[in-house]
């Protein structure tokens, strides 16, 4: 260990975090046990029933043993975690029984993210993350130490990587300088919160319903006893309805709302800036999240437009990081809403003159298309295959009325055909940029450098038509392009390796 | 792409992202001489492999015949006295239907398959129907692991697997090597890993 290194000045004293660290563990708890709920409290709930006497009084009982519980163990996590900075790492000694040090380089640290909640603000205290390489997640954190010291951290990861890259500038550096890139207002976060994906699925769900759904209600109302109770209740058949159909819109609103909230707790105020060819974003209402990015360590570039997002003009962009080997989950940074033209300034300032031609625009001209064949392959095992194999079997079941079975066929094409429009490639000097989709569209860029392993495959059909499905294996995972023409797969795959081959820079 | 003497060196506000490394050589490469993947002349897999697939077959084929006698046994003994009168003889097909193809896939197969090692990448072929050539370049190759079970040893065999980064969707696993080029391949590649890293 560094106690050997003589003449370094090394901080011999193990370290404890403020005692408000407490409570993030205390958070981590809570966390846990809300994630497997059941297990957790069926214990505890057969103690309270076969215990004697009254209800309350167990109850009372239960409440107060489970928030001494869960703080002692709180208390007990903080004061037995410890930290000591030394000249080239930081040392994490944690854990009351299962005693484990880590031992984070500096060298091995890709990113420091931190987060701040309201408890820890007023203290000016952070829980600070490291993002190493490497790792199936975030192997180390720190939590609730001054952020004088993350600062000093961060700086430490700065200077290292200067000393890496560039040496001749390190001399001439003054405060390192920062621009901002995006800032997003209160109106983002509606839109954030209208565009996420669970508020979309129910209002699609519920849509197509809408128009009927007053008629149903009424006939099912008028034919039941509902109409007595309702009666006896002051209320007509048709308020009753109406009754009915606010409830769900009213769900609805909820839904959005609760959407709309998360969008505010996590991104209020966000902000993304550029230092030192580092992304870093802020944002949060009660939890401040800082993360950052170094721009040479992004493998893929995603431009993800759903439809309400095309409804407000705005994309969502996530920054891939290489991925661990077994999780298999990359590391991802994101930009939860952007505008048109912030779009083309983020994916310069992400590939830089590099791949300075990306466009990540969904409907932008310079997409070339896949081969129609596509849409046969596809239609043959999702739309003839299924048709002709259910239609038959149910035709015996539940005589004439299968063939209704066979309307998937003309569906099932009208998909496949939809989805083939959306795929689109656009080969760069530098890099591909490939666009797939079915409701909405997602983009995506990489440089040709950065690829790891590249495969060309053919099926029969293809070999007939000479063509050929290429998959791009990344650092941060694998993109496939279905249905090119075989020449330019293999002109394509000769020359990212002529590329990557040729290139001196590191990947990562 | 034609007239790069060195390679883009994405600046940021003035700074570099990365050292810079002008001091390779670096000529014009028109884009119709670049080496070619189909120009290639692909190495078999060892001969003995299709043999060493024949008995995984073989060993498919006995487990499967062993299992139907036992199953029939137990038949036997459950319904010993007065059981329904099944006729389980059919049961023998299913070796044979599901075997004999066994037998004659390797032969179909292995031909398939191909490898060719070139300065700088490695690519691997493979499939009958679905037809996949893969290339790694060696200079994103994190590490090669050589192994070989005890029938391979049989059999003078071993497999290389590959790993880039990326998790397990970017790792290749080359079976059918004779245990001699298995261990030439590794030591070339880490060469080439050794090198490539400085």
């Amino acid at each position: 260990m560094s106690e050997s290194n003589e003449g370094r000045r090394i901080e011999k004293r193990w370290r404890h975090t403020s005692p408000l660290a407490a409570i993030f563990y205390l958070g981590k708890i809570y966390k846990a046990i809300a994630q497997n709920a059941v297990q957790t409290f069926a214990p505890l709930f057969a103690l309270l029933v076969a215990a004697e006497g009254n209800l309350v009084g167990k109850v009372i009982f239960g409440v107060i043993a489970f928030v001494t519980i869960t703080l002692v163990s709180a208390i007990v996590r903080y004061w037995f975690f410890r930290y000591r900075v030394t000249e080239d790492s930081v040392l994490i000694r944690e854990g009351v029984f299962n005693k484990t040090q880590v031992d984070i380089k500096f060298d091995r640290i890709q990113a420091i993210n931190t987060q701040q909640n309201i408890v820890f603000r007023p203290f000016d205290l952070v829980t600070v993350m490291f993002d190493t390489a490497g790792s199936s997640k975030q192997e180390g954190h720190l939590p609730a130490i001054k952020s004088e010291l993350a600062d000093s951290l961060k700086a430490r990861i700065r200077s290292e990587r200067r000393s890496e890259t560039n040496i001749e500038n390190d001399a001439a550096e003054p405060a390192p300088d920062s621009r901002i890139l995006l800032q997003l207002t209160k109106l983002d976060m509606v839109r954030i919160g209208l565009s996420s994906g669970r508020v979309l699925i129910i209002l699609a769900l519920l849509g197509p319903l809408m128009d009927n759904i007053d008629k149903r209600i009424e006939q099912f109302v008028s034919e039941s006893d509902v109409v007595a109770i309702l009666n006896s209740a002051g209320i007509s058949v048709a308020s009753g309805a109406g009754l009915i159909i606010g409830a769900v819109l009213l769900l609805v609103a909820l839904l959005a709302g609760a959407s709309i909230a998360g969008a505010f707790l996590r991104y209020y105020r966000f902000e993304l800036r550029s230092e030192e060819a580092t992304l870093r974003s802020t944002g949060g209402l009660l939890t401040r999240h800082e993360h950052s990015i170094n721009l040479a360590k992004i493998q893929s570039l995603r431009a993800i437009q759903n439809p309400a997002l095309r409804l407000f003009r705005r994309y969502r962009l996530r920054a891939k990081q290489a991925s661990s080997g077994k999780s298999g989950k990359g590391k991802q940074f994101d930009v939860p809403i952007c505008n048109a033209e912030q779009l083309p300034q983020l994916s310069n300032e992400v590939f830089g003159a590099e791949f300075a031609s990306v466009d990540l625009e969904p409907r932008s001209e310079s997409f070339q298309p896949i081969a129609m064949s596509y849409i046969r392959s596809r239609f043959l095992v999702f739309g003839l295959l299924p048709a002709m194999v259910t239609t038959p079997l149910f035709y015996f079941l539940i005589g004439k009325i299968a063939f209704v079975l066979l309307a998937w066929l003309p569906i099932s094409a009208l998909a496949v055909w939809h989805h083939h429009r959306k795929f689109g490639f656009v080969i760069a000097d530098n890099g591909v940029v490939l666009r797939r989709g079915f409701i909405g569209y997602q983009t995506v860029a990489f440089l040709h450098r950065k690829v790891q392993r590249i495969n060309v495959t053919q099926t029969p059909l293809q070999e007939r038509k000479g063509l050929a499905t290429i998959r791009f294996y990344l650092a941060s995972g694998s993109l496939r392009l279905p249905y090119v023409d075989h020449t330019v797969a293999k002109d394509l795959r000769d020359y990212i390796l002529y590329k990557v081959e040729s290139s001196q820079l590191a990947w990562h | 792409m034609h007239n790069t003497r060195c390679e883009v060196i994405p600046k940021y506000n003035g700074r570099q992202l990365y050292p810079e490394i002008c001091m390779f050589e670096n000529p014009e490469i028109s884009i119709d001489e670049l080496p070619r993947i189909d120009t290639i002349t692909w190495l078999q897999m060892d001969e003995k492999y299709a043999r060493r697939k024949l008995a995984d077959a073989a060993i498919t084929f006995f487990i499967l015949l062993f299992s139907i006698a036992m199953l029939r046994t137990l038949f036997g003994i459950a319904f010993a006295d007065d059981g329904p009168d099944i006729n389980l003889s059919w049961l023998w097909l299913i070796p044979f239907l599901v075997g004999m193809p066994l037998f004659v896939w390797p032969f179909i197969s292995v031909p398939k398959k191909g490898y060719a090692v070139r300065d700088k990448d490695i690519i691997y072929k493979s499939g009958v129907f679905w037809r996949t050539v893969t290339a790694i370049p060696f200079n994103r190759l994190q590490h090669v692991e050589k192994s070989s079970t005890p029938l391979d040893r049989r059999f003078q065999l071993a497999s290389l697997q590959l790993f880039t980064a990326g998790g397990s969707g970017g790792d290749l696993k080359i079976h059918g090597l004779s245990a001699k080029t298995a261990e030439k391949l590794r030591k070339f590649m880490l060469d080439k890993i050794g090198s490539s890293i400085e």
